[in-house]
């Protein structure tokens, strides 16, 4: 998951552009890092050194292990270890960025240095989604001022929406930046209702070609249009992620949560009425499909 | 009996679910299948058909699904209710298991317990 929230970081800081990105999510499936982009993430190469084995490569038919073995910048036990990490998947995105040409090797070297700086990040914690960083993402990059003494309570959710999302709809995203809103126009929506001590308003929001994708991935089904399979997919998918919200509350917390059942509208407003609603866009190659929050009374019509 | 006999009934509000259940009961050669869409069809559709085996969802309009296991066990004692939910908590295992349901399957539903779950109630018939 960081690599999602990685990816929101140097879209930010001006580094790439949306439509770059999201031609890198769609580059990432048929990319491997290479070794370059591995030894500047392990700290095992400087940016420069890299681009001086790239430039002994144009000369000579050697590979970049050998080429930096040779100039004595790694060494073959560092080389096999980087080979092993291949597949991860933050460094896929970087190298799909560097070889389409949008990043050099400098630019992505010194972003994901700050990135990991500014989540106090280490190594081993890109390669375990469980790990409790992800929170501290999370936390960081959605403030939730709104929800005064729920800020757990929905830092747990959103952390499990982007999990859920990774698990069955893809990893191909980027979150955009979030808004606090009391209206919401709704293209088509799926809302459901989370019964507790409160209520909770969830819903995933989306234009009718964006969402028809999301469901078409989600339920397996040859979807094209936004028909019944399409819409009871979407609704299905909220329901199945807050099921899973409402176990992990109850063996973790002990909180015992109620579902109400879910329900689709189209050309909504969706209102909060003492309040606001947390809206959190996802950039999808496909196109952007929104997670809307809210601890208010949200009335939809 | 062998399972492609067993005459099923599947309780979901998701057209989703339902289509996902069909076919791997299909796959299997079960093609005596019935359908409910809330709480209550749920108990209606079992007193009409009398399945062998009910899958029920717990998240449904009009009456859920624990509700309906509750009338349909009052109705038959026998009746054998998988309860198929994304909401398997504590309280609803507690609920499920003490009102008398034949097991219980969280969402996302692995097939394989599906599967497993028919060549029992094969078994026994």
């Amino acid at each position: 998951m960081f690599t999602q929230f990685f990816g929101n970081y140097l879209f930010n800081e001006k580094l790439v552009t949306k439509q770059q990105l999201i031609e890198a999510l769609e580059m990432q499936k048929v990319v491997r890092a290479k070794l370059g982009v591995l030894a500047i993430n392990a700290g095992y190469m400087t940016a420069k050194q890299v681009d001086e084995v790239h430039a002994e490569q144009q000369r000579a038919d050697k590979r970049f292990g050998d080429i930096a073995v040779e100039k004595g910048f790694v060494t073959e036990a560092q080389v096999e270890e980087l080979l092993s990490n291949q597949k991860q998947a933050h460094l896929v995105l970087g190298q799909a960025l560097v070889d389409k040409g949008y990043l050099t090797n400098e630019q992505f070297a010194e972003a994901l240095a700050k990135y990991k700086q500014n989540n106090l990040i280490e190594e081993s914690d890109f390669t375990d989604d469980q790990n409790r960083k992800i929170d501290t993402i999370i936390r960081n990059f959605y403030i939730f001022n709104t929800f005064d003494g729920n800020i757990d309570f929905f830092t747990d959710y959103v952390s499990l929406v982007f999990k859920n999302i990774i698990r069955f709809v893809g990893g191909d995203f980027i979150p955009l930046a979030p808004e606090s809103v009391k209206e919401y126009k709704a293209d088509k929506a799926a809302y459901q209702l989370i019964n507790g001590k409160g209520t909770v308003f969830t819903a995933i929001e989306g234009s009718a070609s964006a969402l028809t994708e999301f469901a078409a991935r989600y339920s397996g089904e040859g979807l094209t249009e936004f028909d019944e399979m399409a819409r009871e997919s979407v609704a299905e998918f909220l329901n199945l992620h807050n099921g899973l919200f409402t176990v992990n509350m109850s063996n973790n917390k002990q909180t015992e949560l109620q579902l109400e059942p879910q329900k689709v509208v189209e050309n909504a407003k969706l209102t909060a009425k003492n309040g606001e609603m947390f809206s959190m866009p996802i950039c999808f190659p496909f196109g952007t499909v929104s997670v809307i929050v809210s601890s208010c009374n949200v009335s939809a019509e | 009996m062998e399972m492609k006999d067993i005459k099923v009934q599947i309780s979901d509000d998701s057209v989703l679910v339902r289509k996902k259940m069909k076919d791997h009961l299909a796959s299997l050669g079960i093609e005596n299948v019935v359908e409910a869409v809330n709480g209550n069809e749920a108990v209606s559709v079992y007193k009409a058909n009398k399945p062998d085996i009910v899958f029920m969802d717990i998240v449904m309009p009009e009456k859920s699904g624990v509700e309906a296991l509750l009338d349909i066990l009052a109705y038959d004692s026998s009746a054998k209710v998988v309860m198929a939910s994304s909401v398997g908590t504590q309280e609803n295992l507690k609920i499920a298991i003490a009102a008398g349901a034949y097991e219980f399957l969280q969402k996302p539903i692995n097939y394989d317990d599906v599967t497993k779950i028919l060549e029992k109630i094969a078994e026994r018939k």
